[in-house]
């Protein structure tokens, strides 16, 4: 009696579990049956939410966003990503959160953004292979996935924190306004599925007398200047919003990502310059650690140029990297840098091409500090970027040959890279430097301090081993290479408002 | 550049420009990628809140889910769907499904063993509890999250097969009060609106709900209203919904019923009630108008908080409506008094005749996706379809339609929830079922509720995920197949059956809920019983047998092909209505067919179909009383039950953060798309002022205190919430650890917006 139960309960099991992974193919279901009669229906709402005609000489399609109607159900950024058939996690639309208004009449104000459109695109302008186009008609700022490296320069040059790493493609990606959409007659993803309506394209003007200029007055506190890039978004509102409005997420800390090959190369590029610059000068053998200049100048170039192919998500692609020289840092970057290492190689044959390599490695660093100095971030500016960069060259230029002048240089750039606590307009990076940054920036002057020190008492006693320049060097090559993992994670990255923060680590100041 | 060189020189296509390139697709769904172009397209109501979208799903030549996107067809979305609709198939894919029954080992681990086993241990240990302590020390606890079908099944077995007396469901936790309050007041639990009446009003009043965020895709009709109504928010919070109003009436929390009697005193005195309507439909208002004169404008200033201009205007906007409708949700329903609460509110609707009419009504807006079937047909408090275990009449009739020995159903209500966790405290459970709901996380004071599941002799939980609180302290975990993976039917808030579709395979061993109660009847010993619930379509229609004659007749459904073609059907359809077809034979069902959205913008391609599809109750005035009449139902307010004090001086509210967050979390944390559109860490609403008082800055860590428990949140300093209140999102594990375990005398429901705590700054 037992074992044919048995069996049969078995049975059941099998037979349910068969039935649960039984599905219903399209052509049994009778609910396709009907589907394909909507199109009208939805056409009819599109057509309320797309111009009629397309864009005039000196217009473009813009993003109109009416605040009054969005009440934040943020289905703008989850259809986006479901239409477009996005990756898991990659969203090309983003909420924040704005907040005023005073304790008597509190103002807080849902906010949905995508790419711009900018009139004068800060990605299109920064990318060294030409993988952004701003369409000619619509103004559609596009990218051309299958011509982009990866090298994530837009990320850093877009102030609205748009295009966005793609891990799985080894490129960036971001929102097209739906161009294959609005060119059907469909409103974008994210204007369709806007339960009020909010978001809709205008045409907008964004040339005056055959020059760029959007109107930008219609954009939002607590956003970016937009005098930078022009974007054409345009936010809406009757009601108004208070004068003090800011983001949600303004006192938010938000550590950026450390770049690690960039940091090596950062700080391999310099050393090779400045030990090559050293060299072209008139000295005898000038040697570092016993290795001539040169060959230790050619050796971190190589090494230094070879990490940043580290740093691409599509090297094999990387040889188009000349095409942007026009207007991309990066472009001329790449290119100096080529001329230099093939001049530095040079004078491992010939010593009279050590002032042409000198010149040559001169521009590509001053290359390299406009790559961050055109990203328009107070932390990454001028004044700040051309001592770090040409400051670790001499440092480490100076190393060998002139030990003193190297201590009392690198502690000349130590002062000068602790500017950063007294800035106002650093006061964001002072913050994660105190804050989250604390260990790696308390390390980066205990470490600077003791290669001073070390390099100085090596000048003082002539005697002293080789072991004491070799610490100096360590010393010193880890406190510069965590200085560029701080120039990198403590820079204050602009972007749209955002969300309420968790809470902030301020640090060991409170205690 | 010349354009053979620029060609070549710069790659416009190639396989990773073509993912994206859209293409035309069928099935009415215009552009979409081509990878995912489907080779069909099903139709299946979302498994979230109780709005009852109807998603169309991409589905390939396999029927496997692809993608999807919002039904334009669809009278309830009409195209629209919130963040949580369109990411539904998201979270199937979890990595944390639980894929194989488990079982904790003798070394305290939860191990996965196979469902022969599983069921064998839950069958033993279940029936060796009530061998020693008694049938009723084996209880369930339920949800409103599984399909309509699966609820009637669970009730039926646990019931009549396993001889259990006490279950009830997380509805408990947000719609009961709404069932206490009708029941008493309408004679039955039937809220009588349809969502068009959002559009035909030329007053809505919100009182305890943030549409905006709850149910986005409702604002949605608010939005299409042309009338240009008053939009009232009553709320303590600036919500989104507040600031979106045309009026927000920020009252303490809790005088809610203070300040509905008050205005009841106010259109009184104004002599804006509908005497004509009051005398031919309801009873009891002599005796709540002399009731209602204590509640001067003075007091009601005083006790609300309110300015007296205020309260003034709302009274007059009330009185001006022609078509006023009433709504409310979770800031009623949780709260120390919500069924008088709620009451209250359909006393206003009643005495000015706002109820049975296009745009009015006293309407409560459901919570979750199939709270409305859980409230008709778990057979917890009610018996199956709306009956009464006290009724032997109601046993005789559910015992036929069912074929179930009358002598095992049960002849008295079950313990509610409270009562049930309770009764682990005094021994009196011993045994327990939890399917599809997250007590561990969600009840209020979570921890209390925490400590008496580990108490329990033996718990199983069943559920899509073994990593939930509630499933990490189960004996048994079984694996269950969630929405998408299988079929059966919700009922959303304006009484509405949807169909759910299966379009995605559960992974491993995981079943549906149906199937594990087909398999548990079986391994029982009660199988026979239960012969006839073959499939979730078979169990519809035992489930509309069981609805004859009642207020939620359905008999009029033929089937789910009949659903699926008519866009969902609002209860109650009879035969007789099917029959009678386009014009409504019963009293108390209005039809207008100026609702049905494919006449509004004569593109209508579909051949006429009934039931129309915007039906409310009442329009004859016909109440489902025993004299037909509705009742006016007050009682004096009570204060809340832990007050502010000087320990503890701040009142916590709690509520839903973002449209995106659902419930415990347990699915929309799931998706990754959903996390970055909520903050990842609980943050806490706090008045400037007190921020200042307590030198407490934007970011800064609090630590939240109250007599259970203690946490850590983010301050969001926002005037928004009024000084001496914190508020602070139900969605985060932290928040319940705080909240105070009291609930409404009459449904029960606990009142989660009313504790007392003390905030400070955290130490660094």
């Amino acid at each position: 009696m037992v074992a044919p139960r048995q069996n049969s309960t078995l049975a059941l099991i099998d037979e349910l579990l068969a039935e649960q992974g039984r599905l219903q193919t399209p052509v049994a279901r009778f609910a396709s049956a009907h589907d394909s009669g909507s199109i009208s229906s939805l056409a009819a709402r599109h057509s309320s939410l797309i111009p009629f005609t397309t864009p005039r000489p000196g217009e473009q399609y813009a993003f109109e966003v009416e605040l009054d109607s969005c009440t934040g159900c943020k289905s703008c950024v989850s259809a986006c990503h479901s239409l477009n058939g996005l990756d898991d996690g990659e969203t090309w639309r983003d909420t924040g959160l704005l907040v005023g208004g005073d304790a008597r009449h509190p103002f807080t104000q849902t906010i949905t953004t995508a790419c711009h459109h900018c009139a004068d695109p800060a990605c299109l302008n920064g990318c060294p292979v030409l993988a952004y186009e701003k369409d000619p008609v619509t103004g559609i700022v596009r990218h051309l996935d299958d011509q982009c490296i990866g090298c994530s320069y837009c990320v850093l040059k877009c102030p609205y924190d748009v295009p966005k790493y793609n891990a799985r493609l080894g490129i960036v990606r971001k929102c097209d306004m739906c161009h294959g959409r609005l060119a059907a007659g469909e409103a974008p993803a994210c204007a369709q599925a806007c339960p009020t309506q909010a978001i809709r394209i205008v045409t907008v003007p964004v040339r005056v007398n055959g020059s760029i200029h959007a109107d930008t007055s219609a954009f939002l506190p607590g956003a970016p200047d937009p005098a930078y890039t022009q974007p054409t978004t345009r936010y809406m509102t009757k009601r108004g919003l208070p004068p003090d409005t800011a983001a949600a997420d303004s006192g938010a800390l938000r550590p950026q990502p450390p770049h690690w090959p960039l940091v090596v190369m950062l700080t391999l590029l310099p050393l090779a310059v400045g030990c090559q610059a050293v060299a072209a000068l008139p000295l005898s053998r000038p040697a570092l650690l016993g290795a001539p200049l040169p060959v230790v100048a050619t050796g971190a170039g190589v090494l230094g140029l070879a990490a940043s192919v580290f740093h691409l998500g599509q090297p094999l692609r990387a040889w188009r990297i000349f095409l942007g020289w026009r207007k991309s840092w990066l472009s001329r970057e790449a290119l100096v840098f080529a001329v230099w290492l093939t001049f530095s190689a040079a004078t491992l044959v010939r010593q009279s091409f050590a002032p042409v390599a000198a010149i040559a490695g001169i521009a590509g660093l001053f290359c390299s500090a406009m790559v961050y100095i055109d990203t328009r971030r107070s932390f990454w500016r001028l004044t700040q970027i051309i001592p770090r960069f040409f400051g670790t060259a001499l440092v480490f230029g100076l190393a060998g040959v002139a030990p003193l002048g190297g201590a009392i240089m690198l502690v000349a750039k130590l002062a000068w890279e602790s500017h950063v606590f007294r800035s106002a307009g650093d006061r964001a990076s002072a913050r994660l430097l105190r804050g989250p940054l604390r260990r790696i920036a308390g390390a980066r002057y205990l470490f600077g301090i003791t290669a001073a020190l070390l390099l100085a008492v090596r000048a003082a006693n002539h005697t002293s081993p080789v072991g004491m320049t070799l610490f100096a060097l360590l010393f010193l090559a880890l406190g510069e290479l965590m200085e560029r993992y701080l120039f990198f994670r403590a820079v204050d990255a602009p972007k749209m408002p955002g969300l309420p923060a968790g809470p902030v680590d301020h640090g060991a100041h409170h205690a | 550049m010349s354009g053979s060189i620029d060609a070549t020189l710069r790659a416009r296509t190639g396989p990773m420009t073509r993912e994206l390139v859209l293409h035309p697709a069928d099935f009415g769904l215009a552009q979409v990628p081509a990878r995912l172009n489907p080779a069909g397209t099903a139709h299946s109501v979302c498994g979230y809140c109780s709005t009852g979208c109807s998603l169309k799903v991409h589905l390939d030549e396999r029927g496997e889910a692809l993608n999807l996107s919002a039904n334009p067809d669809y009278p309830v979305n009409l195209g629209m769907a919130c963040p949580k609709g369109w990411e539904a198939l998201t979270p199937l894919r979890a990595p944390d499904r639980a894929t194989t029954p488990l079982l904790r080992n003798d070394r305290g681990e939860l191990e996965p063993v196979d469902w022969d086993r599983a069921l064998h241990v839950f069958c033993g240990r279940f029936k060796e509890i009530q061998a020693k302590h008694g049938a009723a020390s084996v209880a369930f606890l339920s949800t409103g999250q599984i399909m309509t079908e699966e609820m009637a099944f669970l009730g039926a077995l646990a019931k009549f097969g396993m001889g259990m007396k006490h279950g009830d469901g997380n509805t408990r936790q947000c719609m009961a009060t709404a069932v206490a309050a009708y029941k008493e007041s309408l004679g039955f639990d039937a809220p009588p609106y349809t969502y068009a009446d959002f559009e035909e009003s030329d007053v809505i009043v919100l009182w305890g709900s943030n549409l905006c965020i709850a149910h986005p895709i409702l604002w949605q009709r608010v939005m299409n209203n042309r009338h240009s109504p008053a939009i009232v928010v009553v709320d303590p919070r600036a919500t989104e919904t507040a600031q979106a109003a045309t009026q927000h009436v920020a009252l303490r929390p809790k005088s809610d019923l203070t300040l509905l009697y008050g205005l009841a005193h106010l259109l009184i005195a104004r002599g804006a009630v509908n005497r004509d309507y009051i005398d031919a439909h309801t009873t009891g208002f002599e005796a709540f108008a002399l009731f209602a004169r204590d509640f001067t404008p003075e007091r009601v200033v005083t006790e609300t908080g309110l300015a007296p201009a205020t309260l003034e205007k709302l009274a007059a906007t009330i009185a001006r409506g022609q078509r006023v409708s009433f709504w409310w949700t979770m800031g009623v329903n949780q709260g120390h008094e919500a069924t008088r609460t709620a009451q209250a509110i359909i006393n206003l609707a009643l005495m000015t005749g706002n109820i049975g009419r296009p745009g009015t009504g006293a309407n409560s807006i459901t919570g979750q996706c199939n709270a409305m079937g859980s409230r008709l047909y778990s057979s917890t408090t009610n018996l199956l379809g709306g009956h009464d275990y006290a009724n032997a009449a109601h046993r005789g009739k559910i015992s036929r339609a069912l074929g179930v020995p009358e002598e095992k159903i049960p002849r008295e209500n079950s313990l509610a929830y409270d009562q049930i966790l309770d009764g682990i405290a005094d021994g009196a459970i011993r045994g327990l079922w939890i399917v599809a709901t997250n007590t561990a996380h969600s009840w209020i004071n979570r921890g209390r509720a925490r400590d008496l599941l580990a108490q329990l002799d033996f718990l199983v939980v069943q559920d899509m995920y073994a990593t939930t609180d509630t499933a990490q302290a189960a004996d048994l975990v079984l694996p269950a197949a969630g929405w998408g993976e299988k079929e059966g039917t919700f009922i959303n808030s304006e009484r509405r059956f949807g169909l759910t579709t299966k379009v995605a395979r559960a992974p491993g061993q995981a079943l549906s809920d149906f199937r594990i109660f087909q398999l548990v009847a079986h391994y029982w010993g009660c199988g026979e019983m239960f012969a006839k619930w073959s499939s979730p379509e078979a169990a519809f229609q035992l489930m509309k047998a069981c609805t004859r004659g009642q207020p939620c007749d359905i008999t009029g459904i033929r089937d789910y092909a009949h659903l699926e073609a008519a866009g969902g059907i609002q209860w109650p359809w009879t035969e007789a209505d099917e029959v009678g077809a386009a014009v409504p034979s019963r009293p108390g069902l209005a039809a207008d067919l100026a609702d049905r959205p494919e006449n509004q913008d004569g593109s209508a391609s579909r051949p006429h179909l009934n039931p129309l599809q915007q039906r409310r109750l009442f329009a004859d005035g016909r109440f489902f009383t025993s004299d037909g009449r509705a009742r006016f139902v007050f009682e004096a307010p009570r204060p809340p039950p832990e007050p502010p004090d000087a320990e503890f001086p701040f009142m916590l509210l709690t509520g839903r953060g973002t449209s995106s967050q659902w419930h415990t979390q347990t699915r929309t944390a799931k998706s990754d798309v959903l996390r970055k559109l909520y903050p990842a860490h609980v943050y806490a609403e706090l008045h400037p002022d007190d921020a200042d008082r307590l030198g407490i800055a934007a970011g800064d860590a609090l630590v939240i205190r109250s007599r259970r428990g203690a946490i850590t949140a983010a301050a969001f300093v926002t005037a928004t919430i009024q000084p001496g209140q914190v508020f602070l999102p139900m969605h985060y594990a932290e928040t319940n650890l705080l909240t105070h375990w009291s609930v409404d005398p009459y449904s029960r429901q606990p009142a989660y917006k009313a504790a007392a705590v003390a905030v400070s700054r955290a130490k660094a």
